[in-house]
């Protein structure tokens, strides 16, 4: 991926965040994030990542956005009322923590890097094998639903676990 | 907002395009092996053309389609087809879901692996195409009102 493109796309994330922070109308707010999710979705596309792209820009632009506004529409489009004091406490706390990230990333492999460690150990391995061990040539779905099913098993639990809660949440909220 | 949009071009683009995503869903789940893709993100692709269509289109006809127990029914069905099709191997006296293990038919190791990538697929998007349709219908039954 071009570092042009990169620039660009990192560009337009932080205009997003900042312009979903500022706007005064929720459901504002929720279009801008949903924007912010289609160019995470491009970002990951960029790098490499279709599966995970592809992720992004049904679950983060297009459900969640209908999500969120169903929320503004149950609740009423209220804007919170901004204290303008927090930002003495959320100010340094955000730089400091942009700052950790920054700090740590210095340590993190290229993007790309054939020698990084996460291509050393049994990665080799997956790519190599998948297609004699499963007939799966995308490598991604032979690790997710075969080398590492006992991960996805758990996954997938939590998702039922995390809906079944909401579920019973709401319907309790309902019911009142 | 939730069902009977006033615009008439909405719900017939709606009733349109919503089977072309509905098949869209399965082929992402199904294809998994060979492209971007599978369980997940075919899971919320379906779970999208039925939103979309509770979105636009009168709730008593969507009901009839797509009652209100599907998303539940789903979450249940896509959970017990996962457990239960990950306990299956050990009955043929190997491991928790290794589907190469299971000696049926002429089909090779790899081929019963490559099924069983399948199953957990599907029950994967069956899990995620419920828990998103039942949050979403239980958060919408509190706009309806």
């Amino acid at each position: 991926m071009t570092w042009q493109l990169d620039l660009l796309l990192l560009t337009l994330l932080m205009a997003c965040a900042v312009v979903a922070v500022w706007v005064r109308s929720m459901i504002a707010t929720v279009a801008v994030l949903a924007a912010f999710s289609l160019f995470v979705a491009l970002l990951f596309a960029g790098m490499g990542a279709p599966d995970v792209a592809f992720v992004e820009a049904v679950l983060g632009s297009a459900f969640v956005g209908v999500l969120l506004l169903v929320a503004v529409f149950a609740t009423g489009d209220r804007p919170a009322g901004r204290d303008r004091r927090a930002v003495w406490i959320a100010g340094p706390c955000t730089l400091l923590f942009a700052g950790l990230l920054l700090v740590a990333s210095v340590d993190l492999p290229d993007r790309g890097d054939p020698d990084a460690p996460a291509h050393q150990g049994v990665a080799r391995e997956f790519l190599e094998r998948s297609i004699t061990d499963s007939e799966t040539p995308n490598v991604v779905t032979a690790v997710l639903a075969d080398y590492r099913s006992l991960d996805t098993l758990g996954e997938t639990l939590v998702v039922f676990t995390a809906a079944l809660a909401a579920t019973l949440v709401l319907r309790r909220r309902s019911t009142s | 907002m939730i069902g009977r949009h006033p615009s008439e071009n909405v719900r017939v683009v709606a009733a349109l395009t919503m089977p072309f995503i509905g098949v869209f869903g399965v082929y992402v789940i199904a294809h998994g092996h060979y492209g971007p893709g599978g369980g997940f993100a075919g899971g919320v692709v379906l779970a999208v053309g039925v939103v979309l269509a509770r979105l636009t289109i009168d709730p008593k006809l969507v009901d009839r389609v797509f009652p209100p127990i599907v998303g539940t029914l789903a979450l249940v069905v896509g959970m017990s087809v996962f457990l239960l099709s990950a306990l299956v191997p050990m009955l043929f006296g190997g491991q928790l879901l290794d589907y190469a293990a299971v000696d049926v038919g002429s089909a090779t190791d790899s081929r019963r692996r490559y099924l069983g990538i399948m199953i957990v697929e599907f029950g994967v998007g069956a899990v995620v195409f419920g828990g998103i349709l039942s949050i979403f219908d239980r958060l919408s039954a509190q706009v309806r009102r």
